[in-house]
């Protein structure tokens, strides 16, 4: 049994892939986000991934989205903001605070 | 999808699948689809109770239980019983139990009973248990009564573990009492005897020479078969298939017994005690505990019985010592009487003959010498029971007055009246004659000694069947201190005026045994200033006297040869008594000192004196004639000028310098003529000066004028000698550069140093030759030489060497002579006093410090220190000789091993194992030792002096004595260790082991001095719900009484806790409890229920301390609330109950009043002070926290009263086992998120924790369990104020983290490390640790 973990794919008002991912992601379903990650870059060269309805990451999912980190914007809430940053992905995040 | 019937079972865990699968349309229920409603709420509630419980319903009261129940009483009766009528789960007890639920069935009232024995077929055993329980109805849904519920607590360990404790409180009762082996065994024995459900028999085997004696037994006969020592060949357990032993208090025998040793401290054992075991209970720690406590008390009787023996047999040898004492004291005085005899009788043929006074002062003397011998040879006869007294009849008034008479003239001649008043009594009194004389003529003398005004009285009387005889008189009275030791032997009033100072101290403790010889009393009234009665009371007849000891009236006169001497001497005390004067009536002869060198000078000289009727010496030189001047102390010195060494003018310098002789008149005779001669001569101080030839006239004239001369000038002088040399005191006079000039007789007397010594310089050679003895008399005599006055005592040396301390006392003067200042100084010989109180302190301070000591160790470091102190040693050293290897040492330096003294050391203190016990042992220099029995063997002391320092015969004493009292306080140390730890074996016994559940710690300590065990509990009690009822209690008193109502007040309180799940309710049912248990009125309890998930806490109080919460951030809370009366006493309304919100990561401290309450302090002080602990400790783990506020509540010697103390910390720590699959980590952050919710954490940290944990949990995953693939993997959170402490552990190995080949999972410990305040990763043989903490933003 893996964690819940369910994914959408939208367009944003400028045409540009996102990838919603909502639940938790560790190493029981981290091949199932790796397979998403890689379904979108099948779909164009970047990609944002929302994270705001993820609840819960560690290093299993941060090492799927390690080999597209050249390719996607992420955007996370405030409870992923320091976990990202300490995994030097800042510079690819906005974090949204609501 | 699972049946719905069975949903009943749902909650039930094992026991739900085991009663699924019953047969239930076998039952007279049915299947459970078709159970009433009331019967699956009863199940339920069974199966979810944590607590053991059982039910029964129906017709044939179909039997249901839950887990407890299965775990600690049905036993291997599972899964069996389940579905199966109870009468059959039950039929071994049904006798019991049966009535009882009939009566719950009947009336529909509840039962209730405490400590039930039942014998339970749970264990593979028939076994004894005990359990409380209480049955109550269950009502179907239409309310008729169909079942039962049974909650039960079982007591088994508690009710054994009280009736062990009693058995040995009991062995253990009386400690102090002397007792033979015979009477301890017996003792023992009756106690054993007592608790046969332990003990069925025992019989106590001890070891004689090679042989082995049965000593004494309990429950079986001593003729037995199985008493013989050699069926118990070896320590330990014996199976036993005799069919004929004792049952003790059960059906059947025992089947199994152990042979326990009687072990000696340091030896080999005394013996060994049989123990017929309890069949019904298995042979576990407590139990061989219990038998093994039981097996030292006897042991430790045995050796104070032994003890106790060896010490009245070394009593036995003193007192025959002292026996051949009085024979050979009794020899030796008769031996006396013969040679007194021998003087005696010629000196009276002598007196016949010549009138010389010489011979009445031997006459005196004799008579008063034979006086003495014949008390002594009384004494040792009455002594020796050989005193032969011959009673004759005799007219009791017409004797004493008639002896009285004898003393007439003296008493009269002393001035005093003398009254005898003797009518004639009715009839004779048996009296020895010779006796009765002694016993008259002794008070007569010792009244006429002590009575200087008034009068002697004389009575004889009748007062009912006696004779009263009084002699009374008004004199100087007997201090009110002194009666009682009136009538002691050798026992003399100190500084009491009396007319001599004469006297041995045994005439009126030989009346007494005179008296008593003859039936009769002797009473002694007195008031100082007033005077003494003496009183006599003889019975008349001769009943009281034994038979054979009968003489004939004989009736004679008194022989005065009995009254002579006393009288003889009474006379001499008397002023006016003639001085034996030379029969010439001339004045005494004076002394005049011849020095001349010329021998027929000194042959002319002395003749032409003497036969002018001096008492002429002559010496031949200046130097002689000093010392003899100095010794004889001349009228008048007649000296040649010219002699050789010393010639006249030297010898006239020298005596000027001495006081004593500074005013002995000279005369000098000299060769030379003319003036200028005879100026030197008189300058130089002599008194006259005559030119030879001269003539004989001339000379004697001369002499006379110079006699006379000085006589008149000496008067004064002499009398001021004489003075000085009747003081009692020693005195003496320094001159201003500290030499003695002058001492009286009494100096010489006390210190061995005599006037021809004189003078003395400054340092005396009484100064002692030890550098510290010398030190102190340095520093007495630079005070004697720079103050006007003081007093000190010192240690001095007497002229043959023993020491002697003194107690001085000085004064400056200005000498009216020769204008120098000089110091005069009395003192006396102190030494005795000196050593006793220095005896007395100390004993006393030993005795303070053993009886404060704490340990055996304590004990042995202030011995040692005391022992230092008292004889001011470099070191002390004590050696235990116990047979193993090197004697165990304590030295009064810290860290001194056996194998770091020196070879001469080791030799010195292996010695002394060998020396006999309490004999002081002394080296010449360097030190003393002595051996004494430690309770571990024997032990030998060292004390290492300091160099030259002597150790005297009195230190050798004071050593005895106290190695004496040291033996015997180690002893008595020992034992109170002993009983300490009887005392926490007891402790756990009764408190159990109680099973926390988590976020709570506990501790219990017993009251320290006297070491009690008490009333005080704690308790947590997981009730159904999932809340825990918490109570920390305290009954009054201390001991095995308050130990047994707190053990039945703990079940009651638990057993209500889960019937009411609320605090005042239980509380107030409690009330009704207490009433009727003797004991636990007035008991205080706080009874709390906390809801572990929230932290809500609803709680109330019967008269207890109120609890206290600290805050993560030190803030401190009353629970003060809720409060109402102790236990058992009446209150008018229901009891309140408070509530309140415990925060997260905040303390809660319940206790009991020991912890807080102090003499003379008010208990808020308490208080404060332990919520100040609790508020420093704070950030610290709960059981260090627990462990640490016990130690700094604890005053300095232990607590005064027992303490129970019960901590929580919210929430409790999570503890999470979950297999190693990734599939689990969701939940386990599930549930870790929900905990730290309870915790108070933000989000920030709490997501922090969630990925360090996470990665955590999946490295054990990914690798801990690589190779195992059941592993389960352990998550512990915990939180203080400040911190949380995560842990995870597996059963694996991790690698060192490789990037290259893993490259995530070294980014998860990198994760860890970034987001944790600390992380450590420990990898053992079991598995791999990894310790998380962060910091919890305040």
């Amino acid at each position: 049994m893996s964690t819940d973990l369910t994914f959408t794919t939208t367009r944003d008002p400028d045409g540009s892939l996102v990838v919603g991912a909502a639940g938790e992601i560790d190493m029981s379903n981290a091949a199932e986000f790796a397979a998403a990650l890689e379904d979108a870059r099948r779909q164009g060269d970047a990609f944002v991934l929302d994270l705001t309805r993820v609840e819960y990451l560690d290093s299993a999912g941060l090492a799927a989205l390690f080999p597209h980190v050249d390719h996607v914007h992420l955007v996370a809430g405030p409870l992923l903001g320091p976990l990202l940053t300490i995994a030097g992905l800042a510079d690819v995040t906005t974090i949204r605070t609501e | 999808m699972r049946q719905r019937p069975t949903d009943v079972f749902a909650g039930g865990g094992a026991v739900g699948r085991d009663l699924s699968a019953v047969e239930w349309d076998k039952t007279p229920l049915g299947e459970p689809a078709g159970w009433p409603q009331s019967l699956r709420t009863a199940v339920s509630i069974l199966l979810s109770s944590r607590f053991p419980m059982w039910m029964a319903w129906g017709p044939e009261l179909t039997f249901f239980c839950n887990a407890a129940y299965r775990r600690d009483t049905l036993g291997s009766k599972y899964p069996w019983a389940l579905g199966r009528p109870a009468r059959e789960v039950w039929a071994e007890i049904w006798s019991d139990i049966g009535p009882r639920i009939g009566t719950v069935l009947s009336t529909g009232e509840a039962t209730w009973d405490e400590g039930l024995l039942l014998l339970l077929e749970r264990s593979g055993y028939t076994e004894e248990t005990y359990h409380t329980f209480s049955y109550s109805p269950l009502r179907d849904d239409d309310g008729a009564l169909v079942g039962m519920l049974c909650v039960v607590s079982e007591e088994t360990e508690r009710v054994i573990g009280a009736r062990r404790m009693s058995t040995l409180r009991d062995l253990g009762s009386d400690p102090s009492a002397i007792r033979t082996e015979h009477e301890m065994l017996t003792f023992a024995g009756a106690q054993l005897s007592r608790n046969r459900r332990d003990l069925p028999f025992s019989l106590i085997y001890l070891f004689e020479g090679d042989g082995v004696r049965l000593a004494g037994s309990t429950g079986i006969a001593a003729t037995h078969p199985a008493t013989d020592p050699s069926r118990w060949p070896a320590e330990g357990l014996v199976t036993l298939q005799d069919d004929d032993l004792p049952t003790g208090d059960w059906p059947d025998p025992p089947t199994q017994a152990l042979r326990v040793p009687l072990l000696q401290q340091g030896g080999s054992p005394y013996g060994f005690m049989i123990c017929g075991l309890n069949r019904y209970r298995a042979l576990d720690d407590n139990y061989r505990g219990f038998l093994e406590l039981a097996a030292r008390h006897v042991a430790s009787g045995v050796a104070s019985a032994r003890s106790n023996e060896a010490q009245r047999r070394r009593a036995e040898e003193l007192a025959e010592l002292d026996r051949a004492k009085t024979a050979f004291f009794s020899n030796i005085s008769h031996e006396f009487r013969t040679p007194l005899t021998l003087i005696m009788g010629p000196l009276e043929e002598l007196r016949s003959r010549l009138a010389d006074p010489e011979l009445d002062v031997i006459h005196r003397n004799g008579l008063r010498l034979g006086k003495l011998v014949n008390a002594l040879l009384d004494f040792s006869r009455i002594e020796a029971g050989r005193m032969q007294a011959r009673y004759e009849p005799v007219d009791l008034a017409a004797t004493t007055s008639e002896l009285a008479s004898v003393f007439r003239s003296a008493i009269e001649r002393a001035g005093l009246g003398f009254q005898v008043d003797c009518p004639p009594l009715r009839e004779d009194v048996y009296v020895d004659r010779g006796m009765w004389e002694k016993v008259v003529l002794n008070l007569l003398s010792n009244a006429l000694k002590f009575t200087f005004d008034g009068r002697v009285r004389v009575g004889v009387r009748e007062e009912g069947d006696h004779a009263v005889v009084r002699v009374t008189d008004t004199g100087i009275g007997v201090p009110e201190q002194e009666m009682p030791r009136l009538f002691e032997r050798f026992h003399r009033i100190e500084n009491a005026r009396s007319r001599s100072n004469e006297g041995s101290g045994i005439g009126l403790a030989l009346v007494r045994e005179l008296v008593e010889l003859h039936g009769g009393t002797i009473d002694a009234e007195s008031a100082v200033g007033a005077g003494t009665t003496f009183t006599i009371r003889l019975p008349f007849g001769s009943g009281h006297l034994p038979a054979g000891a009968f003489a004939e009236a004989g009736g004679e006169a008194m022989a005065s040869s009995t009254a002579d001497p006393y009288v003889a001497e009474a006379l001499r005390w008397l002023p006016g008594e003639p001085q034996p004067q030379p029969p010439s009536g001339d004045a005494p002869k004076s002394y005049v000192l011849v020095a001349d060198d010329n021998a027929d000078m000194r042959d002319y000289l002395t003749r032409m004196l003497r036969s002018a009727g001096y008492r002429a010496e002559a010496v031949a030189d200046g130097r002689s004639a000093l010392e003899a001047a100095r010794a004889g102390n001349p009228e008048l010195i007649v000296s040649d000028v010219m002699m050789p060494g010393m010639d006249g003018l030297e010898l006239v310098a020298a005596l000027r310098a001495d006081s004593r002789t500074a005013s002995t008149p000279v005369l000098f005779l000299s060769a030379r003529a003319g003036q200028e001669a005879s100026i030197e001569g008189l300058e130089a101080g002599a008194d006259d000066y005559l030119v030879k030839p001269f003539s004989s006239a001339e000379l004697l004239a001369r002499v006379r004028a110079n006699v006379e001369l000085a006589r008149m000038r000496g008067h004064h002088t002499r009398w001021r000698t004489a003075l000085v040399d009747s003081l009692q005191e020693a005195f003496f006079v320094c001159d201003e550069d500290g030499a003695v000039i002058e001492i009286n007789s009494t100096f010489t007397d006390v210190l061995g140093f005599g006037p021809e010594g004189l003078p003395y310089p400054a340092a005396h050679p009484w100064w002692p030759g030890d550098a510290e003895g010398h030190q102190q008399v340095a520093d007495a005599f630079a005070g004697l030489m720079e103050q006007t006055r003081g007093s000190y005592t010192i240690p001095v040396q007497h002229r043959d060497g023993h020491r002697l301390w003194v107690a001085a006392a000085f004064n400056q003067v200005d000498d009216l002579d020769t204008g120098r200042r000089v110091a005069v100084g009395t003192f006396r010989d102190v030494t005795a006093e000196h050593y006793a109180v220095q005896r007395e302190s100390a004993l006393a301070a030993l005795s303070v410090l053993l009886s404060q000591a704490e340990s055996l160790t304590d004990a042995m470091q202030s011995v040692l220190q005391v022992l230092r102190e008292q004889w001011r040693a470099t070191r002390v050293y004590a050696a235990v000789f116990d047979d193993t290897g090197s004697p165990a040492l304590t030295t009064t330096e810290p860290a001194v091993a056996w194998d770091d003294l020196s070879e001469a050391r080791r030799g010195t203190i292996r010695a002394l194992r060998d020396k006999p016990l309490l004999t002081p042992a002394a080296e010449q220099t360097g030190g003393a030792g002595v051996t004494l029995e430690h309770p571990d063997g024997t032990m030998g002391l060292w004390i290492e002096l300091a160099e030259n320092r002597p150790f005297t015969e009195q230190d050798q004493t004071l050593l005895a004595l106290l190695a004496g009292h040291i033996g015997q306080g180690l002893h008595r140390v020992h034992q109170l260790d002993q009983q300490r730890e009887t005392a926490l074996e007891l402790q756990r016994a009764i408190l159990g082991p109680a099973q926390l559940p988590p976020g709570f710690a506990v501790r219990y300590a017993p009251a320290t001095r006297p070491l009690k065990v008490g009333g005080d509990w704690y308790d947590t009690v997981t009730l159904a719900d999932g809340r825990i009822g918490i109570v920390v209690g305290d009954c009054v008193g201390h001991g095995l009484q308050a130990a047994t109502v707190m053990g039945q007040l703990r079940s009651a309180c638990r057993a209500l806790l889960l019937q009411n799940t609320d605090p005042a309710q239980t509380l107030t049912a409690l009330d009704r409890f207490a009433a009727q248990l003797p004991g636990a009125m007035c008991a205080t309890v706080f009874c709390g229920v906390l809801d572990p998930a929230t932290g809500e806490l609803a709680y109330s109080s019967a008269g207890h301390p109120p609890a206290v919460v600290t805050h993560p951030d030190g803030a401190t809370d009353l629970l003060d609330q809720g409060r109402s009366r102790p236990l058992g006493v009446r209150a008018d309304s229901a009891r309140p109950e408070a509530r309140y919100v415990v925060p997260p990561r905040a303390t809660l401290l319940l206790y009991t009043d020991g912890l807080v309450e102090r003499r003379r302090q008010p208990l808020t002080t308490g208080i404060d002070k332990v919520a100040a602990v609790i508020q420093q400790g704070r950030a610290t783990g709960l059981e260090d926290l627990a462990t640490g506020v016990m130690a700094d509540m604890a005053p300095e010697t232990g607590f005064d009263d027992d303490v129970a103390l019960l901590l929580y910390r919210h929430p409790g720590p999570l503890e999470i086992d979950f297999p190693a699959e990734a599939g689990r980590l969701s939940p386990v952050r599930s549930a870790l998120r929900t905990w730290l919710a309870r915790c108070g954490i933000d989000t920030t940290t709490t997501q922090n924790v969630l990925v360090a944990v996470g990665e955590a949990c999946a490295n054990a995953i990914e690798h801990g369990h690589r190779f195992q693939a059941d592993g389960l993997i352990r998550l512990r959170a915990a939180a203080t104020a400040d911190h949380l402490q995560l842990t995870v552990t597996d059963g694996g190995r991790w690698k060192t983290p490789d990037p290259a080949a893993n490259q995530h999972r070294g980014r998860g410990l990198a994760l860890m490390r970034a987001l944790m305040t600390e992380v450590t990763v420990s990898t053992g043989a079991a598995g791999t640790v990894v310790g998380l903490q962060a910091r919890i933003r305040g």
